[in-house]
This record gives C-alpha cells, sequence and structure tokens, in this order.
C-alpha cells in the first residue's frame, strides 16, 4: 500500500521528469519548426507562379525554396493607400521585417488605413516580371487565403495557389487540390476593356464570361463563393499600389 | 449572442463531432445497443464537454500562452494538462452519479470513466485551439458540441434497437453493420454542410 | 535439472520465443484492435484519406504503443494505485507530445495536414487498453513486444483503408498517379463517412473469413 506521501512524491517526480525533457525537446527543435514554417510558407507563395518557375514545388526541396526567394524574388510592403512600408516598421510588428513574415490573418482583423500587405515580385532569367499578392477571407468552416500572381501589366493573372484552415477534402478543399480548376484562372482578367474592376467570379454551374469568371466545384458552393468575395475584396486592396507601378 | 447560438448549432448539427468527424466511436458504438445507456452516456459528455472546455481554455491563455502568468510559450505541455483536466473531471462526474443514481452508474459501468478517453472530449478542446474561439465561444462549441454527440448517439442506439430482429449476414452482425449505419448517417448529415446558421437569426 | 525443464527454461529465456512471436502476430488476426476489439477508430477515419497520412500516423502509434507500454512496465510495481490513471494518461501524453515535436521538425507539410489528430493519438482506446490489460501485469520487453504488435495491427488497417480511400477516391497512391485519365475519380471515397464503409465491409470480409468471430448477440 502505498503512503500518501509516497504517492505526492512519485507524482512530483513524474512531472518533473516530464516537464523537463519535453521543455529541453521543445527549446532544442524550436529553430527547425520557425525555419519549416517559413519554407513552407515560401513554398505556397511560390505555387502560384510554379507554372513559370519550370519546376515542381512540392518535389522541392527547402534549400532550392530558400534560393528562388532570395534570388529571384523581392519582397515590398505596402499600405492600401499604395505607399511602400519600411523595413523597421515592419520589424515592429512581425518579426523578420519583410513581406514574408506578414501574418494576413493579423492584418484582415485590421481597418484598411490600419492594414499593411506584401507584394512579391518574381523575376526571370529570361527578363519577365510577375507580381504575387497575398489574400485571405471565409470558407464554409473557417479560414481560406490566396496566392494570387499577376503578369506585369497588373491585370491578367499568371496563376493561383489557394489553402484552407478546415474545409472538406473533396469538397471546400479543391481549391487547394484540384489542379485542373486552377488552371481556369490563367488569363482571366482584373479589368474589363473600359478600365472597370471586375476581379473574378467563381461561377455555380458554369463560367458564362470567359474573361472575368471561373466554373464553380460541385458540393462547394459556399466556399468557392468564399473564393470571389476574397479576391474582390483582398485584390482591390492592392489597387493603389498598383497604380503607382503602372504611372 | 447571434453569434454564440450560431457556434451551437454549427457544432450541434452541421460540425457534429460524432457523424461529421467521427470522434468519439469506441464508446459510441460500444453503448449505443440500448437507448437508455445511450441516453445517459450522452448526457454525461455534454457535462463533461460543457466544463472541460471552459477550464481548457482558461489554462491556454492564461497559463501556456506567452501572454499568460509565466510569459513563455509552455504549449508543448499542453497535450498533458488538457488530459489531466479531463481525467479529473470526469472522475467528479462519476462520483456525482454514483450519489444520485445509482442505477445509473450501474448500467453505464466501465463507460462511465472511459468518457475520459473519448476522443470527442479530448478533440472538442483541441479544436477550440485550434479555431482560436474566446471563452464564450468555447462555452457555446462545447455544449453544442455535446448536445450534437448525444442526438448522435441516441439515433444509432434507436436504430440498433430495431434492428436487432432484422436477418441481417452473420459476418455482418452487430459491428459491421453498426459501422455501415454510421457512414449513411454520416452521409444524411452531411447534406446540412452549407446551412448558414446566420440565415435563421435574419 | 530434468531435460525437459531445461528446454522450458531455455524457451523462456529466449527473447524471440513462441511466446513473444505470438505478442506480434495476434493483433494481426483474432486480436486485430480495429476489426475485433473495435478500438481507437477515431483517428482512423480522417487520417485514412491519403496513404501517406495513413503510414506516418501508424509509426506514431506503434512508437507511442511500444514505450508507453515499456515505461509503463517498468514502473508498474511503484504505481500508487490512487494515481494509477493519471499516471498512464500522463506517460502517453507525454510520448504523444514527443512525437508531436519530432514531426513538427522532421516533415512539416504532414504534421499541418495531421494537426488535432496526433493529439487524439492519446485518446486512442488501443494504448490505454494495453496498458491496462497487458503492461500492468507483465515485464518490459514483452510489453514492448505487445505494444509493437498492437500497433502493427492497428497500422495495417489504417494503411488498408488509405490506400482504398486513396486509389479510389483520387486515382493515386502516396500522391502517384496511378490510375491513368479514364478514372474518374469517386468523390465519396475522399469524404468520411467512406471511411466508415470499407472498415465496415473489412470486418464483413474478416469474419467471412475468420468465421469463429461472428457476433452472436
Amino acid at each position: 500500500m502505498h503512503s500518501t506521501r509516497s504517492t505526492i512524491f512519485f507524482v512530483l517526480v513524474m512531472t518533473t521528469v516530464v516537464a523537463l525533457v519535453l521543455a529541453f525537446l521543445f527549446n532544442g527543435l524550436k529553430g527547425t519548426h520557425e525555419r519549416n514554417e517559413i519554407v513552407y510558407n515560401k513554398k505556397a507563395i511560390l505555387s502560384a507562379i510554379e507554372n513559370e518557375l519550370g519546376e515542381s514545388i512540392s518535389d522541392m526541396s527547402d534549400d532550392r525554396a530558400e534560393e528562388i526567394f532570395s534570388t529571384k524574388i523581392k519582397q515590398t510592403v505596402v499600405t492600401v493607400a499604395g505607399d511602400e512600408v519600411e523595413e523597421s516598421y515592419i520589424e515592429n510588428r512581425y518579426k523578420g521585417g519583410k513581406a514574408e513574415n506578414i501574418d494576413l490573418k493579423k492584418e484582415k482583423k485590421l481597418d484598411e488605413d490600419e492594414k499593411i500587405l506584401p507584394v512579391f515580385e518574381f523575376n526571370t532569367d529570361s527578363g519577365e516580371k510577375y507580381y504575387i499578392a497575398s489574400v485571405r477571407g471565409s470558407g464554409l468552416w473557417d479560414d481560406i487565403w490566396g496566392y494570387i500572381a499577376l503578369e506585369d501589366d497588373l491585370n491578367t493573372i499568371a496563376g493561383v495557389a489557394f489553402g484552407h484552415k478546415g474545409e472538406t477534402p473533396g469538397l471546400g478543399a479543391e481549391i487547394k487540390d484540384n489542379e485542373d480548376w486552377k488552371s481556369q484562372f490563367k488569363g482571366k482578367k482584373l479589368y474589363d476593356e473600359n478600365g472597370d474592376w471586375k476581379s473574378v467570379y467563381v461561377r455555380k454551374g458554369g463560367a458564362k464570361n470567359p474573361i472575368h469568371e471561373v466554373d464553380g466545384i460541385s458540393g462547394a458552393t459556399i466556399t468557392a463563393d468564399g473564393v470571389t468575395e476574397m479576391l474582390d475584396r483582398g485584390l482591390k486592396y492592392y489597387e493603389s499600389y498598383f497604380k503607382t507601378l503602372q504611372g | 449572442m447571434g453569434e454564440l447560438a450560431n457556434i451551437f448549432i454549427k457544432s450541434a448539427f452541421i460540425e457534429n463531432l460524432a457523424l461529421a468527424y467521427f470522434l468519439g466511436m469506441c464508446s459510441y458504438l460500444a453503448v449505443s445497443k440500448t437507448v437508455k445507456t445511450a441516453f445517459g452516456l450522452g448526457l454525461a459528455v455534454i457535462f463533461v464537454l460543457g466544463i472541460t472546455m471552459p477550464i481548457n481554455w482558461i489554462i491556454s491563455e492564461y497559463l501556456l500562452s506567452e501572454n499568460g502568468i509565466f510569459g513563455m510559450d509552455l504549449t508543448f505541455l499542453r497535450l498533458i494538462l488538457f488530459i489531466s483536466v479531463i481525467a479529473s473531471m470526469v472522475q467528479l462526474v462519476e462520483m456525482v452519479v454514483e450519489k444520485f443514481s445509482p442505477s445509473l452508474y450501474n448500467s453505464l459501468g466501465i463507460f462511465l470513466p472511459l468518457i475520459t478517453v473519448n476522443c470527442a472530449i479530448l478533440g472538442g478542446s483541441l479544436f477550440m485551439v485550434s479555431k482560436e474561439y474566446n471563452f464564450s465561444e468555447s462555452v457555446a462549441f462545447g455544449l453544442g458540441g455535446g448536445f450534437g454527440w448525444f442526438l448522435a448517439i441516441i439515433a444509432i442506439a434507436a436504430i440498433r434497437e430495431k434492428i436487432q430482429y432484422s436477418a441481417v449476414p452473420g459476418p455482418l452482425r452487430g459491428l459491421g453493420m453498426a459501422f455501415l449505419l454510421t457512414g449513411l448517417m454520416g452521409m444524411a448529415f452531411m447534406s446540412l454542410m452549407g446551412i448558414d446558421p446566420g440565415a435563421f437569426n435574419g | 535439472m530434468s531435460q525437459l525443464k531445461e528446454l522450458e527454461k531455455k524457451e523462456a529465456s529466449f527473447a524471440f520465443g513462441k511466446k513473444e512471436r505470438k505478442l506480434l502476430t495476434d493483433p494481426l488476426n483474432d486480436n486485430n484492435p480495429i476489426t475485433v476489439q473495435v478500438l481507437g477508430i477515431c483517428s482512423a477515419l480522417a487520417v485514412t484519406t491519403l496513404l501517406d497520412k495513413a503510414i506516418v500516423m501508424s509509426i506514431a502509434v506503434v512508437f507511442v504503443c511500444a514505450f508507453s507500454n515499456l515505461i509503463i512496465s517498468v514502473l508498474r510495481r511503484s504505481i500508487p494505485k490512487s494515481v494509477r490513471m493519471i499516471v498512464q494518461l500522463v506517460a502517453i501524453a507525454f510520448l504523444v507530445t514527443v512525437v508531436e515535436l519530432v514531426l513538427k521538425a522532421v516533415n512539416y507539410p504532414i504534421y499541418v495536414e495531421l494537426s488535432v489528430f496526433i493529439g487524439l493519438i492519446i485518446t486512442n482506446c488501443i494504448i490505454m487498453g494495453r496498458l491496462e490489460a497487458f503492461a500492468m501485469a507483465n515485464g518490459p520487453w514483452k510489453s514492448f513486444l505487445d505494444g509493437i504488435g498492437n500497433g502493427i495491427g492497428y497500422g495495417i488497417i489504417l494503411i488498408i483503408v488509405a490506400a482504398i480511400r486513396e486509389l479510389f477516391g483520387k486515382g493515386s497512391l502516396l500522391g502517384y498517379q496511378v490510375l491513368g485519365d479514364w478514372y474518374t475519380p469517386n468523390g465519396l471515397m475522399v469524404l468520411f463517412p467512406s471511411a466508415m464503409f470499407v472498415i465496415g465491409i473489412l470486418i464483413w470480409i474478416h469474419r467471412s473469413w475468420n468465421r469463429s468471430l461472428i457476433d452472436v448477440s
């Protein structure tokens, strides 16, 4: 039979050993965890221009992703008003001070005049330029987000990549997994011939306008509507900045 | 208030812990042979979920996060603390049930302490962390999730009671049938997806 | 010592004697954790949408089951009765946290996909079940083997279900396209309820093959 004292002793020893081992492991691996998360995000951004890169993102090594990012991608951070933001200002809000460190989830909660937006400018070896914008919205269950790559006319979509927190596999999750559906976005334009803002509409039942619409996803109407809303609102935030680039 | 009602409805019907995520299956399949035991277990689950969620939320926010009283990121202790809280709460519930309804205590037998390892309970707390709910949202989520689980287990118990008298092929009888039934119920619940609870609040 | 006793003694001390092998093979058939004992199904379902997720999950479960069995077996005579359950739970939670931290460092994308379900290994009834039924009453090496056996028995079912769901749901296995363009993926396979159907049918097959398991209720 065990006395109360030996029971307490046993519990204390066990708790201490467990806590110490885990603390040790956690601190030891923290650096790796953070780097993994950064590379994961970088690969997500690169998947918007997977075709233009000519390399497969899923097979890509972490080092290669970092290399592409540091040599071919220029990072800028802007406000909705169109002004560039200093690295020191970003550093205050996000450790690292670069576009890649911005957490759009936090930005979503801020008002337009307080938001900062990341812009990733991709320069290919043959001298082409692409601009990747970051957007975030709501799906059926939880948040969804996207990286939209635009050609240097800042009007035509070159590629897209979407992610989600908890959409249903086979339904809402198709925005991430279904390559055929995503490839529809290539070539769509954000502005019509008159220069008016149209964005891209995900139409249930099939696209009607070949320039500004894509087909919906069966069984995932709410997620699809979330994508439409996210593009319309999220890309519009970049309008002022894009005008400064064109003007 | 409307937002909380939303979360309650969502976790009870649309994101039903048993039929959409298939959590808590062990007890679900084992205790659903009669409606009576299913009812008792379901109530216990609602109670445990409703209590452990807020407690785990407080632990996560105030003890383990960097903004908490220790000022350090202690999230690696989360699993251990959550499961300890759940185990303690279940023991509490056990004592209460034994005192107030000895007959229920006896008919539930080992399944009462087994609530501790019911994936739905720990799963609920982990989902709450991943969805970053605030305090009142966690309570709504806990009660709603429990209620949904309760409905699911009563429903399948009712069906299984009836099916006992049907001619099911030998190797499929009992367990195999329960799996297929649960799968069908899961599909039925999927039809509820896409309902925006907000629509009912006008 | 007589010849017979000497033989028995040899058998008992040989690490991979008949009894030990049985610990590894039993859970694969007669005592399969999922199809017979019906344990640990919860995480099984969300995790079997893709084969690589199922494989990682199986490895994690084998690890946690084997080592928690080992730890509890070593401590079995020292654990005070009043805190038995909590000690078991903490041991399991400890190992699962280790798995989580290591996975996050070694394969971040799969860690993100499995998310909540790694933590749910704690509530996997198989692990608790083996601790109570075996590790509390047997030596460390045997308990370790029992843990591996049950972990593998569980893992095999997981892998079979995942292989079926990924193959028919997406036409691929481990991400590699196996079925050509002629195959229209069966969307149902990707949704959760299909896991229930597949397991139900597996049980049907298992019991038809091993008639001794038919439920006479």
